[in-house]
């Protein structure tokens, strides 16, 4: 009782007009399982959370309507920064020119 | 090219250093190169295709800037950038999750106790 190939392939043929998918008896392989692939893009850069919206932002927003937020932090950070000057511990100053080689190497 | 172009202004709002930025820069770069990739990766797998064309489009595909390869993302911790140990549901590294879990910041989750 075996069915001849050839009406098993007749059968696959009209499976895959009725149901629209690719007539392949062979196996043989397209690569349409890569297109076949949703794009990972999307998802994949979204991972991180976008910057909203800053501290610099927020000012700005009050600076439109003439009010003034102090930046504890900022302020913080400065007064840190001016008693380190004052005790001779700052950073030193920005130079313009690359050094040259007569400067004192330490 | 072993550098590639970050983003100039630095877009991302967790917490920050150059190795979370280095990763975003990955995605963002794997995001726009995919349809080629995904393209190129189609040709390499057609045996109907030519196999002069295949070896092109896999030596095309092994040339392409490494950023653009999805292999090089990895989930890093958006608290404390960990590379390591990072519940990719809550995308937190274990003790960060654990202590956001704590303080209550994460809805749903809690201790378990019976």
């Amino acid at each position: 009782m075996s069915v001849p190939r050839a009406r098993i392939l007749d059968l696959m043929k009209a499976q895959c007009q009725l149901f629209s998918t690719t007539f392949n008896p062979d196996g043989i392989r397209t690569g349409n399982k890569i297109l076949r692939e949703r794009l990972k893009g999307p998802s994949v850069v979204s991972y991180y959370p976008r910057k909203m919206f800053t501290y610099r932002d927020f000012m700005t927003e009050f600076k439109n309507l003439d009010l003034f937020v102090e930046n504890e932090e900022e302020a913080d950070r400065l007064e840190h920064l001016a008693g380190v000057k004052a005790r001779g511990k700052g950073a030193p100053k920005k130079k313009n020119a690359p050094p040259s080689p007569h400067d004192k190497k330490r | 090219m072993s550098f590639f172009k970050r983003a100039k202004k630095l877009d991302i709002g967790c917490f920050i250093n150059i190795k979370t930025i280095r990763d975003h820069t990955k995605r963002v770069a794997f995001a726009e190169a995919e349809a080629q990739r995904q393209a190129l990766r189609y040709a390499v797998r057609n045996t109907t295709l030519p196999q002069r064309t295949r070896a092109i489009a896999q030596l095309q595909l092994s040339q392409m800037h490494c950023y653009t390869r999805p292999t090089q993302i990895r989930n890093r911790c958006i608290m404390g950038g960990k590379g390591r140990g990072v519940l990719s549901d809550f995308k937190m590294s274990r003790f960060n999750f654990r202590l956001e879990a704590l303080a209550g910041n994460i809805p749903g989750v809690k201790k378990a106790s019976w």
